[in-house]
């Protein structure tokens, strides 16, 4: 049976996204390790499935300021991924690739900006490689883009994109611990509904 | 202190005489203040798209047409009219540039158009704006005196 919105999403269609993120996280794990030199894990997927505020509660305080880097997703799968880096995230990273320290989000130049665009992009692609292989999926990526903004503002992109469709948003999240610390950092993957319904179609599962 | 009330998305509050109307965060939403200064009644509203698409989902706040035109029913039992109303917008901004992404692209600029259109046609005064660029706003309206405060990340505040 089609869902036509994402709380009707249970059971195996629930079981089979979690998994999907879960190899998806893992593969963006080894490629930010690769990166870094040194163990990088993620917690197990958790699938959220939210109204706007909660959404937003969820992942922090509407005015508070991240980083983050979007890529749209199209093809067989349609939808975004979202990668959220904060504070200390950044600085793991920064440290790790330029040798460099921000107390600030103010203190980001575009050297910085651009180095943890590509390093979100990195770690946004081998997620949807894994995705793609996975399910034997043709996705295309979009260039990314970095924002440094509210929160609020920057998941008021997903809101719209899918705001036709739902009130509700969909997210598999994952949280990246580096050195045995859990750094503050959200991988959010967002597909729409049709490609939720594709993918279970695709991969022989019952939603139920 | 004031009282402070919370606008969520896809929401509106209304006030008299007293109180902060907030809405936190505005990407490329847009969040529309309405002041009747007579007799000092005032709401907000957080829209997120210009328009309904076909019957709706009965979320009539989330859309400018659905959401002023309810927006201005229930202000208008409590005795606002529409020749007296101050309106002030805020948000419509482009939050990431991404190639042949026409929805993303451009909703903001389309929220503004659709706002600007509705106030038109309604007859109302549209004294101040502070929308599109890149960047989030927080829209504060005070009741007491019709102000309202855009707070931004890495800019000056603006009242207007």
């Amino acid at each position: 049976m089609k869902i036509t919105r994402y709380d009707e999403m249970k059971g195996l269609g629930l079981d089979l996204i979690r998994e999907i993120g879960s190899i998806g996280t893992g593969n963006s794990a080894t490629a930010l390790s690769s990166m870094l030199g040194k163990t990088v894990r993620m917690t197990l997927p958790d699938v959220q499935i939210l109204g706007y505020n909660e959404a937003i509660k969820f992942l922090g305080d509407p005015e508070e300021i991240v980083a983050a880097v979007l890529v749209k997703m199209t093809g067989e799968i349609n939808g975004l991924m979202l990668f959220i880096l904060k504070l200390d995230f950044i600085n793991e990273v920064l440290n790790s690739v330029l040798q460099k320290r921000i107390e600030d989000y103010y203190q980001l130049n575009v050297m910085e900006t651009s180095a943890l665009e590509e390093i979100g992009n990195i770690i946004i692609s081998s997620y949807v490689n894994a995705m793609s292989t996975l399910s034997d999926v043709t996705i295309n990526l979009s260039v990314p883009d970095i924002a440094v903004n509210m929160l609020g503002g920057i998941l008021s992109v997903p809101m719209v994109e899918f705001g036709y469709q739902t009130d509700k948003m969909m997210m598999i999240s994952g949280q990246f611990v580096i050195g045995g610390n859990v750094l503050h950092s959200d991988l959010l993957m967002m597909p729409d509904i049709q490609s939720l319904n594709f993918l279970m179609e695709k991969l022989g599962i019952t939603n139920g | 202190m004031d009282k402070q009330i919370t606008v969520g998305i896809a929401d509106m509050k209304f006030a008299r005489q007293e109180g902060i109307l907030i809405t936190y965060a505005l990407g490329s939403c847009i969040g529309i203040s309405l002041y009747d200064p007579m007799i000092k009644l005032g709401a907000l509203v957080h829209i997120m798209l210009p328009e309904v698409y076909g019957s709706g989902d009965g979320n009539i706040f989330k859309y400018a047409d659905t959401g002023l035109a309810e927006t201005f029913r229930k202000i208008e039992i409590l005795g606002a009219r529409k020749p007296r109303l101050i309106a002030k917008i805020a948000g419509g901004a482009k939050m990431f540039e991404l190639q042949g992404n026409s929805t993303l692209g451009n909703i903001g600029a389309r929220n503004i158009i659709s706002v600007k259109q509705i106030l038109q046609a309604e007859g109302i005064r549209l004294t101040a704006s502070d929308v599109g660029e890149n960047y989030a706003r927080t829209m504060s309206f005070d009741i007491s005196t019709g102000e309202v405060k855009i707070r931004t990340y890495g800019r000056a505040e603006i009242i207007m």
